[in-house]
């Protein structure tokens, strides 16, 4: 019986690994889509996007041909894409699961066959295939001539081959710094830096639409075609103009790119494969740097003792160090200002625009405990009567207004002065407060009756299943807030028609009196709802 | 819910003997011994359903003061679940729970000053230093500043944590996060602790610290009651078990006698969960023999 059993347990032939690695990528796509119509959805979606606005740039591409500036364009184009395709994997790490080669550690797979098999899996995806369809588009943009064309094709090959090659050996020599805290806490900020990279190829787009914009990029084409893999290009535009050496060297270049990637790939994958992983060394690693001692330090020792002081300390502690709250922080910063700044910018800008810096500010009162998510427990296991509640949300509360008071003061201070008049600084003013309360009054509210879970990691800010809570309990609350401030809007309203002018300065102490009003009002209807709902809160907020 | 008296009348017969001079239902007596006063956690009829899934179906359960008890049972068994209803991180759909004769849900002030408790699956505030998170966990419950940092000084001594105080608890390794989670559950010095698989994933030299600070607690008088599936420590541990399986009690009562004449409690317990006779793979005769592939 043995024998019959063990030959068929034993497989005839060893199967060749690129194919087993290239099955591998279609299984976890596949088994990927299989998760969730959603997901299959969104794949979908990328997928047609991708192709059409590949098939755009090719067609403008085609276009061009003929144009003075092509050959710098389809050089600065080749540029970009591998820029790229250089940083996706420090921003999107759980992107590819074999990306990742620490998970093949423990299998005996020699380093040369693993690179070829890896490289051949990488090819498989969009984003190879809206690169081969740019780059194609790139070359028909330039080539001139059979020979050309010819030294295209070869480059658009080269091209793909270093762009893949290059994103998958940095994914390898950064996989340390990935799988480490800094690393994840990084890939959160991602988003942050993909908005800002959006914001200059949008201002870059709108030059070089300029008449004879294009010309703007000989200089950077001129050096650009000398580094690879854009020398390719470069030379697919030489061999149309019969610069054969020319032509040749920029492909030797791309060549020699590819070749040295790909060493240095293997260098480091066999270097991170045989070495002890993040987890050893990290219990290596001496103490940190952060000793604040056993007392408080500096201006946390002018905060108040009690459950106040203590909340409002780790919550500031949390705005800085946790990579979530910190980007809703900068988030609401950032835009509260940019509203009017740009506004004005345009030249229609109004002084009512600096409202955005109270509601931005004051919308971070919404679902507080998710943002400590299941860690709320400890919060739960401390509050036993309405009173703790109302303590800890007033806290909250408190640490949001010692940002957002002066903020908006600032903010309304430089919209007055910055597009005017001074005259509806007095109104705009005791309204921005009205509002900062009445969304502090409809935050609280909101975190006691709709909580929702923020996953820690990743760019989703709402838990899979619980994006309706949190659309409807911030539209809702922003509603609410709206008619609470309506009667402020009202005597404001009053006192224009009326032409009561001289009375509008009452319009400052009554929206800040009303402020602190609506949000006291706020916090005392919240604190029993937290109270009696902590189970029902902590299960909101720890899924996902 | 209106057989609840039947309960607590059955389970008074399995209770261990000192509990028999309890009135069932009376008050409190006897200051200054802790063995004559309510029992630690008294459960009754306790349900939960997630779904179509019955995690906790029905416990009855009297757990004494001043014993090292241990809540064993196989993965799924529904201990989380229980233990979260118990110190009111879950709410049950039916049934109550009583620590040291106050009701869980009915006074949280009574109840959450009396329990110090340690979850599994949840977490800290882990962007806090070790040492910030017991200093904030100290406050939060309501101690005195300078008390918090002496208590949490010397916690961190004993645990071994000095040397990491200041170190983000998301950088802390598996056993440190238990041993900083169990700092901040003793803080408040309270009379009864709940940890959730406490020495889960936790490296030998951290578990021995553990199993020294909760060996040094109870011996004070104090209650400790954890669940595990590991038979030995248990059993090496503990004075008290309760053996849950499918949601359900199996056995509960002093160690010597739930473990009966099985000779280790993993034979008792494999009996009582019914999972003996599984047997060991037949039809992996390939296996073995040292050839490669």
């Amino acid at each position: 019986m043995s024998t019959a059993s063990a030959a068929a347990a034993r497989p005839a032939t060893a199967p060749s690994l690129t194919g087993v690695f290239v099955r591998l990528k279609l299984s976890l796509l596949r088994n990927g889509l299989r998760q969730s119509t959603g997901r299959t959805l969104a794949y979908v979606a990328s997928i047609v996007v991708g192709l059409l606005f590949a098939g755009a740039v090719v067609l403008g591409l085609t276009a061009l041909r003929g144009n003075a500036h092509a050959g710098a364009l389809a050089v600065l184009l080749t540029g970009m894409l591998t820029v790229g395709w250089a940083v996706m994997p420090l921003f999107f790490p759980g992107s590819d699961e074999t990306l990742d080669p620490t998970r093949l550690v423990m299998l005996p797979l020699r380093p040369r066959p693993l690179i070829v098999s890896l490289l051949m899996a990488s090819l498989v995806g969009i984003g190879p295939v809206v690169t081969l369809m740019l780059v194609a588009g790139a070359v028909i943009a330039v080539a001139d001539g059979a020979l050309a064309a010819v030294v295209g094709v070869v480059a658009a090959v080269l091209v793909l081959l270093v762009c893949v090659a290059l994103a998958r050996a940095i994914a390898t020599a950064s996989v340390r710094l990935l799988t480490s805290r800094r690393g994840r806490d990084l890939a959160v900020l991602g988003g942050l830096f993909i908005a800002l990279g959006g914001q200059g190829v949008n201002i870059a787009a709108q030059r070089l639409g300029r008449p004879d914009g294009l010309s703007v990029l000989e200089p950077l084409g001129e050096v650009l075609r000398w580094v690879p893999p854009a020398s390719a290009l470069g030379a697919v535009d030489d061999a149309g103009h019969g610069a054969y050496g020319r032509a040749l060297a920029g492909l030797a270049l791309t060549a020699l790119a590819l070749a040295l990637l790909l060493w240095w790939w293997q260098r480091t994958l066999t270097a991170l494969m045989t070495s002890p992983d993040s987890s050893t060394l990290q219990a290596l690693e001496k103490d940190g740097a952060r000793r604040s001692g056993t007392g408080e330090r500096g201006l946390a020792r002018l905060l108040p003792d009690g459950r106040t002081g203590t909340v409002m300390r780790r919550s500031l502690r949390y705005a800085w160090r946790d990579p979530k709250s910190k980007m809703a922080w900068a988030t609401a910063l950032g835009v509260g200002l940019l509203v009017p700044i740009a506004t004005s910018a345009q030249g229609n800008g109004s002084m009512y625009t600096a409202f955005s810096a109270s509601a931005l500010l004051g919308a971070q009162m919404y679902n507080q405990f998710g943002q400590d998510t299941s860690a709320f427990w400890m919060v739960a296991s401390t509050i036993a009567t309405p009173r703790d509640a109302y303590q800890e949300l007033r806290a909250r509360a408190l640490t949001l207004a010692l940002v957002a008071v002066p903020y908006v003061t600032l903010v309304v201070v430089g919209a007055a002065a910055l597009i005017g008049p001074w005259s509806d600084f007095v109104e705009v003013y005791g309204l921005s407060l009205a509002v900062l309360g009445a969304l502090l009054a409809t935050g609280a509210m909101s975190s006691a009756l709709f909580p929702y879970s923020i996953p820690s990691e990743g760019n989703k800010n709402v838990a899979p299943g619980q994006g309706a809570i949190a659309w409807f309990s911030l539209f809702g609350g922003v509603l609410v807030a709206a008619v609470l401030c309506s009667p402020l809007v009202a005597l404001t309203v009053w006192l224009h028609v009326a032409g009561l002018h001289q009375l509008l300065w009452l319009l400052l102490p009554a929206g800040a009196v009303y402020g602190v009003g609506l949000a006291e009002a706020g916090l005392r209807v919240a604190a029993p709802r937290v109270a009696t709902r902590l189970p029902e809160i902590l299960g909101a907020v720890s899924k996902g | 819910m209106a057989n609840e008296p039947e309960h607590i009348e059955g389970r008074a017969e399995t209770a261990p003997p000192q509990h028999s001079t309890v009135a069932p239902g009376g008050p409190a007596t006897a200051p200054g011994d802790v063995m004559a006063g309510p029992p630690a956690v008294r459960i009754q009829g306790l349900w939960k359903k997630f779904g179509e899934q019955t995690a906790v179906h029905g416990i009855d359960l009297t757990l004494p003061a001043g014993r090292f008890i241990g809540l064993v049972g196989p993965n799924g068994a529904g201990k989380t679940t229980t233990l979260s209803m118990v110190t009111g991180l879950l709410r049950p759909d039916a049934g109550t729970v009583e620590i040291g004769g106050h009701d869980v849900w009915q006074d949280p002030v009574s109840v959450k000053s009396r329990i110090g408790v340690l979850p599994e699956g949840l977490r800290l505030f882990e962007r806090l230093s070790g040492r910030e998170l017991l200093s904030y966990i100290g406050r939060l419950r309501g101690l005195p500043g300078d008390e918090v940092d002496k208590r949490a000084g010397q916690l961190l001594d004993v645990l071994g944590l000095s040397g990491a105080q200041h170190k983000l608890v998301v950088d802390y390794s598996t056993g440190m996060r238990k041993k900083i989670g169990l700092a901040a559950a003793l803080l408040h010095n309270p009379e009864i602790l709940f940890l959730d698989e406490p020495f889960e994933g936790v490296d030998p030299v951290s578990a021995q610290t553990i199993r020294g600070v909760l060996e040094r607690y109870t011996a004070s008088g104090a209650t400790v009651i954890f669940s595990s599936h590991v038979m030995e420590l248990v059993e090496s541990l503990c004075d008290w078990v309760a053996v849950l399986a499918a949601g359900r009690i199996r056995a509960d009562g002093p160690l010597a006698e739930v473990r009966g004449a099985a000779p280790s409690l993993q034979d008792a317990f494999l009996e009582l969960v019914g999972a003996q006779d599984r047997g060991a793979g037949a039809d992996l005769d390939w296996l073995g023999g040292g050839r490669a592939r």
